[in-house]
């Protein structure tokens, strides 16, 4: 009897194994996919060539200015937002919730926004700031407006699309008064790694390192908090910091996220469904599974996203969207039960 | 009986406030006109230049306001009536996001189509999604749950297309920013030609069928042991929302919070019965857009500033206070 328990542990690590293993692995061959492909081809060689060594070639310069750190951000954010989406999901045991419907992004965006439009002279990192603070404010409203007498999806959902249609048709007054910075703010809300250069990178790492170090740190917590708030608190749990934890971590994630790379949506509400449905319900697996998928998903669908008017650039966020989108559509058939 | 009074005397006196708003509105602007003049005008005595000013601008637009000010409202009780949630509107549920993305195609894509091209594709955006809205929701027989959370996908992946389009082809991305946003700049008589029609057909229509939507009130259960086939109703209520909310977006543009504030304004002024709830919410509706595109055009003319941002400043405090009220009462 033992035995064949043991035996299914096994099995069940093996598959979990395979899911990580498989994972990583479609992580590297996005990374290089996105390394070679994009307006100019650049055969993988010559990819793997100017990654080791320190050449001058004009292919090399693309490589090493251009489209690694844009692979490094989509991957990071990728990561960050699934982190974010999964954590929030544990912590709401909701199945929408998710940096997105959370009006985390959106209020993220309108105080970069702000930020860019009314002291254009600031530092990039001030920027991050303000997105932590936008963060905050719209994921605080939001999870005040819908968590009055039990959240359900459908209040959440509603809350979090009422104010975000608050917060993005100010976003979008601002915008129209100020014509001169139209265009690239609307590629940058629309969700978008291109044009990331190696500044973003120092700028977002600190905080996802943060982030995702904390987020592993709490999985556990967060599984625990799955049997209910009276079964963790007998359990030893201090449900309370666990929570604000969580919150800190979660706008940390996201915020830093929509600062370097916009609002981009769905990640963060899908891939913790997947990753649930490979390795179970123990957010210690989920969460990691999350983080890598949550990067697997952004990098190729910035890989995609170089093809739908190629040669010229479209923003990762729309691809995330074609995605997710009817991914959405499918859990609120099941009337968000899911 | 008394009660009753109160409240026919409270929707009197928000058309004598309409009245006196649309007024002063007429005369609000880049050039300021008196309000005695405005009246003269309106008799049809000549009073020079500011005469062609109210009857070729300042009066199609106040009137496409009062219009789309109430097809939104109503749109909006009716919604909340039949997705039983004081969330919902049409803006919330991705029907004005439809609209929003085929008027997009059109204006962006097709810029030299005719006049008639948008508002058509607008309304046949909203009609898509409700269709689609429609048919996702169906197996689960239109449950509330399943209509507002379908809406928001599908309103959503509307988004994902706006935005492309919107980065895409930036050439007159502002025009379809300040459409998005919802505008009443440069609304003529040929608008209200089009406008007009519609919102008198659909309006008296859907008071007709008020009492429906207070027996869908009283729960799914209830409404079909009193022989009502809420299928059918919900069905067709939600046609009529569409078609308000479509038409309106068509030649205003995405104005947002209204259908979703109106009405509970309304509420709070007449209480819940429909066949009084929907025509006040109509006119509170109507005041909104009025007081927002007045203070669109006054605040620092000449440069207008797109209605729908007032309408979202002013709505969204009074939602939050609404959703706190809410809250304490549950």
């Amino acid at each position: 009897m033992q035995d064949q328990n043991a035996n299914i542990n096994d099995k069940r690590v093996q598959k979990r194994i395979t899911v990580f293993f498989i994972g990583i692995i479609l992580l590297i061959i996005g990374f290089f996919f996105s390394l070679s492909v994009g307006s100019s081809t650049i055969e993988f060689q010559t990819v793997l060539r100017s990654l080791f060594f320190n050449i001058e070639t004009q292919d090399a310069k693309i490589i090493q200015d251009l489209r690694l750190p844009r692979a490094i951000i989509g991957a990071v954010v990728g990561a960050n937002l699934a982190m974010a989406g999964a954590i929030m999901q544990a912590m709401t045991k909701n199945p929408l919730a998710s940096p997105q419907v959370f009006g985390i992004n959106a209020g993220a965006s309108l105080m970069v926004v702000i930020g860019v439009v009314l002291m254009p002279h600031f530092s990039p990192s001030f920027l991050v700031a303000f997105a932590f603070i936008g963060a905050a404010l719209g994921g605080a409203v939001v999870y005040y407006l819908a968590s009055s007498g039990g959240m359900t999806p459908v209040k959440l959902a509603l809350a979090g699309i009422t104010v975000h249609l608050f917060l993005s048709s100010i976003t979008e007054g601002l915008i129209i008064f100020h014509e001169h910075t139209t265009e690239d703010i609307l590629f940058w809300l629309a969700g978008a790694v291109d044009g990331t250069v190696w500044r973003d990178v120092n700028m977002i790492y600190p905080w996802s390192l943060i982030g995702i170090v904390m987020g592993l740190l709490l999985s556990r917590q967060l599984t625990l908090l799955g049997f209910g708030d009276e079964l963790a608190t007998g359990l030893g749990q201090k449900i309370a910091l666990t929570r604000i934890l969580s919150s800190v971590t979660v706008i940390l994630l996201a915020g830093s996220s929509v600062a370097v790379a916009g609002p981009i949506g769905f990640v963060g509400l899908i891939i913790p469904h997947i990753a649930r449905k490979l390795v179970g319900f123990d957010y210690r697996l989920v969460i990691p599974a999350s983080a890598i998928f949550g990067a697997v998903l952004l990098v190729n669908s910035d890989v995609l996203s170089r093809f739908i008017s190629f040669p010229s650039e479209s923003p990762v966020g729309i691809v995330t969207a074609l995605i997710g989108g009817p991914f959405f559509l499918y859990i609120a058939r099941k009337g968000g039960k899911g | 009986m008394k009660k009753l009074q109160k409240e026919k005397s409270i929707m009197l006196l928000l058309c004598t406030i309409v009245v006196l708003v649309t007024i002063i509105g007429i005369g609000v602007g880049a050039v300021f006109i008196h309000p005695k003049d405005i009246l003269l005008s309106l008799a049809g005595v000549d009073i020079g230049p500011n005469g062609f000013i109210i009857q070729q601008y300042r009066l199609p637009r106040i009137i496409i306001a009062l219009l789309a000010g109430s097809s939104l409202a109503i749109s909006g009780a009716i919604l909340q009536g039949i997705i039983r949630n004081p969330l919902a509107s049409p803006d919330v549920i991705g029907i004005t996001k439809g609209a929003g993305l085929a008027a997009a195609i059109v204006i962006i894509l097709f810029p030299h189509a005719f006049i008639l091209a948008r508002p058509i594709a607008a309304f046949v955006g909203a009609s898509i999604v409700a269709i689609l809205l429609y048919l996702f929701a169906y197996k689960t027989g239109l449950r509330p749950t399943t209509l507002a959370l379908v809406g928001i996908a599908l309103g959503a992946i509307c988004h994902a297309g706006i935005q492309f389009l919107l980065v895409k082809f930036p050439v007159d991305v502002n025009a379809a920013l300040i459409w998005l946003t919802g505008s009443l700049w440069g609304k003529g008589w040929e608008d209200v030609w089009l406008l007009l029609p519609l919102v008198l057909i659909l309006i008296p229509l859907t008071v007709a069928l008020a009492l429906k939507l207070d027996i869908l009130n009283l729960g799914d259960d209830v409404a079909e042991g009193l022989g009502e086939p809420v299928g059918i109703t919900r069905m067709v209520l939600l046609f009529l929302a569409v078609a308000l909310a479509g038409s309106s977006v068509a030649i205003v543009g995405s104005l947002g919070f209204i259908g979703l504030i109106a009405p509970h304004m309304a509420r709070q002024l007449v209480g819940n019965k429909h066949r009084l709830l929907l025509p006040t919410s109509a006119l509170v509706g109507m005041l909104i857009v009025l007081v927002a595109d007045g203070l669109g055009r006054g605040v620092m003319p000449p440069v207008e500033i797109p209605a729908g941002i007032f309408t979202a400043v002013i709505g969204a405090p009074y939602f939050l206070f609404l959703l706190k009220r809410l809250q304490t009462k549950s």
